[in-house]
């Protein structure tokens, strides 16, 4: 590897808010290799991919291409410069044929009696149909993107990549959705790819993919580049101390051996009681989500296993939901006041209104103790940090006394400290006699945080690990089949 | 120092912005009364308020659908509709039983509304671009296409309504202060307003903080047909019949009110005030080219003009 890289980041900084995503990282891609970007949830892989494919800008740093620095503004420039990121949430047009979604924004024109520009649609299809014979998918290319599944639709935008003469492809997560005969025609493609000179990133968590398919590693915690390592010169029990910053064995931070109290959740699946967290284990599109709905009411087609008909009603038995996505749990227009009584509406009201005095008091006090910053109940959650924006939705279900917290992805994307002080809400809302069910993606986190763990895949609860079982981290990677 | 210094700075600038419909309205009082010394004549402020008024009610309905994340395109439709009834009840049983019977049709034509865009999932502009059309042809079929006037005309306490004054305001005017500030404390100052902020500003975060969103839109529509039928009565009052052809135009005189005003046509956002600052920009600037002596189809232009620099402003802003 003397040559010199394709394209390469050099002491790229990037900060969001409180929130340091990125803290001088160098990174770099040569021709023919996969080179392989770890780390856990909210550990800056994203937000380096998004700098290197134009749709950030680098705080501080700089970006070369092919040894020249470059600024792009736009993602259409880094396209141009041939980089190419297929990001997880796929960018495809579903109603329009494979052929058109593979050609997009370059389709093939012809004039028609000389003069009238028109889509060459023999020529758009012979084009897509040589890219996607290349990929070895086989598809007819007039089908409609929105019929195929999703490891297709993923080849469908890898074929599109080619199709614009990528020099670098980096892939985001690429089997988090994919079945195990799918990954290995995915892998197929990879080394198909590094033979023509293509330079891959692969950014994943999952690590027994990484050691098999990259040939560097390059591994970020909380937005620093922690360790690098060729192949073979890292292990995986290595790539797990760098990324969490542990050992995997090390015994996990627990809150106490609680007791459990009185049941708080008689689930067919979940069983929750007081003081008691279980934790919901599975990766993206296990169904982890989808239970936590079921228990909370808001799952949209009634089913017989939902615990309740409307989230209204789960609310009133005392139970609250933190969701995922926090555009779902926060109205970003409203103030932190207005979104902290919003489930709690009915009993701050008054014949005439609003009981002003008593809302102000609920607020300060919980606003104090869930530290929220700035400490202005009037600022926008539209302005405020994703990990504070975070403990809102925690202050609002304190404010309704709820005895049962629905938690997913809580740490998803915020600093280790407000990480840390989530943690904390969790242990004394525990200890206080409240029950949690915590579903996450990340093992270690959601082995420490929990008292027992449920596995999910599609859809399906796999295993169940309880402390005086086997309790590792291995069982439960071994049950989510990684 | 420098720090605080420029947050000051920053805190005017957003005042401004906020305020930019007022200091609009303002500018353009100014320029109105420099251009025509009529302009601030009593008869021509008393024309200014009386025209304001009807639309003032139902650009305060319209606000509430649209701070919810909806559109109604058939007020007009629905004050001509409620108008005409009014009219006929009235002949036939009384003042009372008329008005009571104006506003109920608006309120119940409101509910239709709510329930086509929540119950069938209807994109609420189409929704209401067909019971637009629907409700203006069922004035046109229970009217005949004729005034409704009966024999001896309306009675005439009802007519005395939009002519005589208290504390040398007119009724009509009075009574949209009135409505305005019973609706500005149910949307800014109670459970139900927040209610409404939420659904509007993210309906899915709403239903997952326990709020019943589908009741919440439909109660929006509710009261942007009740208030049609209010602007209905009172414009029969006015217009001392019950005429079928009112209201023409006057659903985008609201939306293009409540868009002056600074609304989120997105949903969520919104001041009811502004709303009222919006109607009076519209009127204003129509009192002040006609004072003015401008053609009234350069009036149109010129309105127009107006409504797209305010939103494309708006849009400047955000950037």
């Amino acid at each position: 590897m003397t040559a010199s890289p394709l394209a390469a980041a050099v002491g790229i900084s990037k900060r969001f808010f409180a929130t340091q995503a990125l803290d001088a990282v160098s990174f770099d891609i040569h021709a023919g290799e996969v080179h392989a970007l770890i780390g856990e949830n909210g550990a800056g892989k994203s937000t380096l991919m998004k700098i290197l494919g134009g749709v950030y800008q680098a705080d501080s740093g700089e970006i070369r291409v092919d040894s020249d620095p470059v600024r792009y503004a736009t993602p259409a420039q880094a396209l141009d410069a041939g980089v190419v990121v297929i990001p997880q949430e796929m960018r495809i047009v579903p109603a329009q044929t494979v052929a058109e979604n593979v050609l997009l924004g370059q389709v093939p024109v012809r004039s028609r009696f000389g003069v009238l520009p028109e889509v060459d649609g023999p020529e758009m299809r012979r084009r897509a149909a040589g890219l996607v014979n290349r990929l070895n998918l086989d598809v007819d290319v007039d089908t409609p993107v929105g019929r195929l599944g999703y490891a297709e639709r993923q080849l469908v935008m890898i074929a599109r990549a080619l199709g614009r003469n990528a020099r670098i492809l980096v892939l985001d997560e690429p089997t988090a959705s994919l079945e195990t005969r799918e990954v290995e025609r995915l892998f197929e493609m990879i080394e198909a790819l590094k033979a023509e000179g293509v330079g891959l990133v692969y950014v994943s968590h999952r690590l027994d993919e990484v050691e098999r398919i990259a040939d560097r590693i390059t591994v970020l915690r909380d937005g620093r580049k922690v360790g690098a390592g060729l192949r073979g010169e890292l292990s995986q029990s290595e790539m797990i101390r760098l990324m969490t910053g542990r050992d995997l064995e090390q015994d996990y931070h627990h809150g106490g051996t609680r007791d459990p109290g009185k049941p708080l959740l008689d689930h067919e699946d979940v069983k929750l009681h007081e003081g008691e967290v279980v934790g919901l284990a599975g990766l993206l599109g296990s169904g982890t989500t989808e239970m936590l709905f079921r228990l909370y009411g808001a799952n949209k087609r009634h089913e017989p296993r939902d615990l309740y008909r409307t989230p209204a009603d789960a609310i009133a038995d005392g139970i609250g939901l933190v969701p995922g996505e926090r555009g779902l749990g926060l109205v970003m227009g409203l103030s932190i006041r207005e979104n902290i009584i919003l489930p709690n509406l009915d009993r701050l009201k008054t014949a005439i209104g609003l009981d002003r005095k008593a809302i102000d008091t609920l607020v300060t006090d919980l606003m104090e103790t869930v530290d929220i910053r700035p400490n202005d109940p009037d600022k926008l959650v539209r302005d405020l940090s994703g990990g504070n924006q975070q403990k809102v939705i925690f202050a609002r279900w304190l404010a309704g006394h709820a005895r049962v917290l629905l938690l997913d992805e809580p740490t998803h994307g915020i600093d280790v400290g407000a990480k840390a002080q989530i943690h904390r809400l969790m242990n004394r809302f525990a200890e206080e006699g409240g029950g949690i069910v915590f579903a996450s993606s990340e093992m270690v986190e959601v082995m420490s945080v929990s008292d027992s763990v449920i596995a999910m895949r599609s859809g399906n609860i796999v295993a169940r690990l309880t402390r005086d079982g086997d309790y590792t981290e291995r069982a439960l990677r071994d049950a989510l089949g990684g | 120092m420098q720090t605080e210094k420029t947050n000051s700075n920053a805190r005017i600038k957003e005042f401004l912005w906020n305020q930019m419909p007022l200091i609009a309205l303002i500018v353009l009082c100014i320029i109105a009364a420099l251009v025509s010394n009529r302009f601030l004549s009593p008869i021509n402020i008393n024309n200014v308020l009386m025209q304001g008024a009807v639309i003032t009610v139902i650009a305060i309905g319209m606000t509430y659908v649209i701070v919810c994340g909806g559109f109604d395109l058939s007020v007009g439709s629905v004050a001509a509709l409620s108008g005409c009834i009014c009219a006929m009840i009235m002949l036939e049983y009384g003042i009372v039983a008329g008005v009571v019977a104006g506003v109920a049709v608006g309120a119940a034509v409101g509910l239709l509304n709510g329930l086509i865009v929540t119950k069938l999932d209807v994109n609420p502009f189409i929704a209401t671009l067909g019971t637009m059309v629907m409700f203006r042809g069922a004035t046109f079929l229970i009217t005949g296409g004729r005034p409704v006037v009966g024999d001896e005309g309306l009675p005439e306490p009802f007519l005395n309504f939009a002519t005589e004054r208290v504390f040398g305001i007119p009724y009509l005017v009075l009574f949209p202060i009135i409505v305005f500030f019973v609706f500005h404390w149910l949307l800014h100052r109670t459970a139900y307003g927040i209610r409404i902020f939420a659904t509007g500003g993210n309906t899915e975060a709403a239903y997952l903080a326990g709020i019943n969103v589908v009741k919440v839109r439909t109660s929006a529509y509710v009261w942007c047909g009740t208030l049609a039928g209010v602007g209905g009565v009172m414009l029969a009052s006015r217009l001392q019949s019950g005429q079928p052809t009112a209201g023409i135009f006057y659903e985008l005189t609201a939306i293009a009110a409540v868009v002056l005003g600074g609304a989120s046509l997105f949903g969520g956002e919104g001041k009811l005030y502004k709303t009222v600052v919006g109607v009076f920009i519209m009127v204003v600037l129509a009192n002040a080219l006609n004072l003015a002596n401008v053609h009234s189809y350069w009036q149109q232009v010129a309105v127009g003009v107006v409504i797209v620099a305010a939103a494309a402003a708006d849009r400047l802003r955000h950037r």
